[in-house]
């Protein structure tokens, strides 16, 4: 009834244990950042001037764009065709529709490449990464759709507006929050992405990055570049911040779901599945074949292709783990506290989002060359740098799975005779267990698909699914590829299908 | 078995005081109600005495314990008092065994005061469900096991029954009652409904925007009510314009002389007022009106009763409540209408002519109260 103690303020402790996550996970930026002032400025200029870095600069501005744009336009017709159209198994169309998350963009081009060699450029970058982004838009977009009525669209169409004209007047604003948030996520994906681009030798930023950083001698140029993808991602999200405005939120009274005639509805389905189609069931096919193939079988190396598993599902667990140790300080703050210093935390806890795995991992080399020197090429760099990268995916489910906690339960559970701590750990702690498992299993999933940070700072002989997938395939070495690519969507694509089951709003964070 | 005791409690969230200057007494094995709108302070009151909130001044007692001085305070694991809050609030996560034993430590007497506990709310059968098996009443009786389970000094109900459904909610009311003199408890109700504050407690404190207004035994509150917004807010009013007279009435000009004793005065008589009314007895309300003021009356529709010595009144409407109806009259030669409580099933019709009379004293208060106190 009445909102209780707004001028609560956190304990100290707990604003310690987040400031000491925030300082953990902004150590890369800041990295970076002192790495490139350590360079002189004409050195830098130099850099920035040379041709080729206003090229690749200007390729991965124009694919970024493109690609965000395409996947607006798609993920927004697709959302609406799933949530106003009347199909048979409407909700398993959406689930279909959501599939390509699970894919790493890198698989996705292996596919097409053991089937069409040939394909290499901008047009099947924009299009593969434009297929394998557009959930990031869909899934947003169908959600918002879900909570908007359709009585402000069915009003319009009584006051004369055809049913494009009414969703654009009326329920465009609505969903145009979560459509922009979409699109972001969808520009930052492509700007950090760097095996799909590579292998369709479309030379990106990531790609100089990963060149300059191969041409050891040039490791300046390779902090500069980064630095320079760095300020790309910040300026975009700071404009999306200002362009998504604020949406009142209304609750759904009226939903309506239209009848289409046989031809209308069979377009409107194929426009849902295209993407899938693109994303997800070529690359497979093209798996597949490889896979069955008989020179595939016998070169099959089974201990070098159950070490690399091992490998990557140890290094998952151990990266999710850390990951929740570090977002639960944030999530508890930012669950149970409000005011500007619990913004600010949270706000720079969420800031590995915003920046490139390949960022991270370069930073990460120059940090532990600099400052610790025995870890370098250590894998206990690489497991930080993983949890470090995804832990943001574990913030948000962990925030909200505490937030799901009555305050109520801890009061009632102190009046009883528990102390703070026993209190969070016989109520808190059990009721968001779920809800941070999830979290957990997010980071892992993610972590299992890294490939850039992962090539740049993996020990010598240490191989993950992923670098052994990577490191055939800019070999030519398809066949060989195959193992690794089905092994990979075992162990990162089927509990992801199986958690967007489970809780279809984890499904944005994959 | 412990004396409550609160004295200057003062609290505001940002600019906007949510406590000003309360005290209040609990006495040992007393039930004290706090009555009041949504948004007057109660539940704030209620979670300061708990310890979940401080103070920003004033100090809280049990017995010789100070519990908060200040913005001080003891944490609410170390102060003894139960909790049982709006809704029942029981642990989804563990059984209805775990949930009563959560505030007990573990062993073989824990087990005998859950059994104990689960006898006493009739819900023996119930322990190894879990929470979202119970209906709201049963999770209302868990709840209630489970803040008494540690046997607390004084329990806190943060409007129990709030949830209920009206016929559930007075059936459980009074068990629960029951229990906590069963128990001796010494217990405070926080509800923002008046017939529960009136029908369960010993005493009922009355709050508004955060102070606490009037504190009595029910019949006080509601017969005696300390300012014109308490008696509306404790039961329904007729308010008239009306000019103080001192002197009780002698009992033969008296309108109600027919429902009076063979007693002079009735206790309470403390004058007569002039009103739509006519000349009927009255009491001032703390304090003492200058002869011939003008005043503000305050009476009851249950105290206006038919009369054949009564004034002359002429039905205007009726709103039929099935147990009585509240009848509106016009007053002959009076521009106030006035409503009285009639019991059924003897109601008039409308345009009927009746004779009225007021057999209690009328309520006098000065005419500008409510604005010093709004």
């Amino acid at each position: 009834m009445t909102s209780l103690a707004p001028v609560k303020k956190p304990p100290t402790w707990l604003v310690g244990l987040s400031l000491v996550t925030v300082v953990i996970v902004t150590i890369p930026l800041v990295y970076v950042v002192l790495r490139v002032s350590e360079i002189p400025w004409a050195e830098i200029l130099v850099v920035l001037s040379r041709p080729r870095v206003g090229e690749i600069t200007l390729n991965t501005v124009g694919l970024s764009a493109a690609v965000s744009f395409t996947a607006l336009i798609g993920g927004v017709a697709i959302a609406g065709l799933v949530t106003r159209v009347r199909f048979r198994g409407a909700k398993a169309l959406l689930l279909v529709s959501a599939l390509p998350l699970a894919v790493p963009s890198y698989l996705a081009s292996y596919g097409w490449l053991v089937i069409t060699p040939g394909i290499n450029g901008f047009v099947p970058s924009w299009l593969l990464l434009s297929a394998v982004t557009v959930p990031y838009v869909t899934l947003p977009v169908a959600a918002a759709l879900r909570g908007t009525s359709a009585e402000g669209e069915a009003v319009a169409r009584t006051l004369g507006f055809g049913p494009l004209r009414a969703f654009w007047l009326v329920t465009w604003p609505q969903v145009r929050p979560a459509a922009i948030a979409g699109a972001l996520l969808v520009f930052l994906y492509t700007l950090s992405d760097y095996g799909l681009v590579a292998m369709l030798r479309y030379e990106t930023l990531t790609w100089g990055i990963q060149q300059s950083f191969a041409a050891s001698f040039d490791r300046s140029q390779a902090a500069v570049l980064a630095l320079l993808l760095v300020v790309i991602a910040l300026v975009v999200v700071a404009g999306e911040r200002s362009a998504r405005g604020q949406v009142v939120p209304t609750t759904a009274t009226l939903s309506t779901a239209e009848s289409l005639r046989p031809l209308p509805r069979t377009l409107s389905l194929a426009v849902i599945l295209v993407a899938p189609l693109a994303g997800v069931v070529i690359p497979l096919m093209g798996l597949g074949i490889r896979l069955v193939g008989a020179e595939t079988v016998r070169e099959i190396d089974v201990s070098r292709l159950a070490l690399a598993t091992g490998v990557t599902v140890g290094m998952a667990v151990l990266a999710a783990l850390i990951a929740l140790l570090l977002a639960v300080p944030v999530a508890a703050l930012a669950a149970r506290y409000s005011g500007k210093w619990v913004a600010g935390l949270e706000t720079l806890a969420y800031l590995p989002h915003a920046i490139p795995g390949i960022v991270i991992g370069l930073s990460l080399v120059f940090f532990s060359l600099a400052v610790l020197p025995p870890l370098y090429q250590t894998t206990a760099v690489l497991v930080f740098a993983y949890a470090v990268l995804f832990m943001p995916k574990a913030l948000g489910t962990a925030r909200a799975s505490i937030n799901a906690v009555s305050p109520t339960l801890v009061n009632v559970a102190r009046t009883l005779g528990a102390k703070p701590f026993s209190a969070w750990a016989r109520v808190t702690l059990p009721l968001a267990l779920p809800g941070l498992g999830i979290g957990a299993l997010l980071v892992a999933i993610a972590t299992m698909k890294e490939l850039p940070a992962t090539l740049l700072l993996r020990p010598t002989g240490v191989n993950t699914l992923a670098t052994e997938l990577w490191s055939r395939t800019s070999a030519g070495e398809f066949g060989g590829a195959a193992p690794y690519a089905a092994l990979l969507v075992v162990v990162a694509a089927i509990p992801a299908m199986i958690l967007s089951g489970v809780r279809s709003s984890a499904k944005e964070e994959l | 078995m412990t004396t409550l005791s609160v004295k200057n409690a003062g609290l505001s969230y940002g600019s906007r005081p949510a406590l000003t200057d309360v005290s209040l007494d609990i006495p040992s094995g007393s039930l004290v109600a706090i009555l009041g709108p949504s948004g007057c302070g109660k539940t704030s009151l209620l979670m300061a005495v708990a310890g979940l909130l401080s103070l920003e001044t004033g100090v809280i007692t049990a017995g010789d314990r100070e519990l908060s001085r200040g913005t001080t305070r003891v944490p609410p694991e170390q102060r003894g008092i139960g909790w049982v809050p709006q809704q029942a609030s029981l642990f989804p996560h563990l059984s209805v065994r775990d949930n009563i034993g959560f505030g007990l430590r573990k062993g073989r007497r824990r087990n005998e005061r859950v059994e104990e506990l689960a006898a006493l709310i009739g819900l023996t059968g119930f322990l190894d469900r879990s929470p979202g098996q119970l209906s709201g009443g049963q999770a209302q009786r868990v709840a209630l096991a489970r803040a008494l389970a540690p046997s607390p000094d004084v329990l806190l109900l943060d409007e129990p029954f709030g949830a209920l459904d009206s016929v559930l909610r007075h059936t459980l009311a009074r068990d629960v009652v029951e229990i906590l003199r069963e128990e001796d408890i010494t217990a405070v109700l926080v509800t923002h409904d008046r017939e529960e504050a009136l029908d369960l407690a010993d005493r009922v404190a009355v709050m508004d925007s955060g102070r606490i207004v009037q504190v009595g035994t029910p019949v006080e509150v509601y017969e005696s009510p300390a300012t014109p917004w308490v008696a509306s807010f404790v039961g329904d009013t007729v308010e008239l314009a009306g000019t103080w007279r001192h002197g009780a009435l002698q009992c033969q000009q008296c309108g109600a002389a027919d429902f009076c004793g063979p007693t002079e005065n009735r206790p309470g008589c403390t004058g007569h007022v002039v009103c739509s009314l006519g000349d009927v007895a009255a009491t001032a309300q703390g304090y003492v009106p200058e002869d011939g003021a003008a005043v503000r009356v305050v009476v009851r529709p249950e105290w206006l009763v038919p009369a054949s010595s009564g004034i002359s009144a002429t039905v205007r409407g009726v709103s039929y409540a099935g147990h009585d109806a509240l009848v509106e009259f016009d007053v002959a030669g009076q521009k106030d209408r006035v409503r009285a409580r009639i019991a059924a099933p003897f109601l008039p019709s409308i345009g009927q002519d009746f004779r009225l009379a007021l057999r209690h004293p009328a309520l006098v208060f000065p005419v500008s109260q409510d604005a010093t106190l709004a």
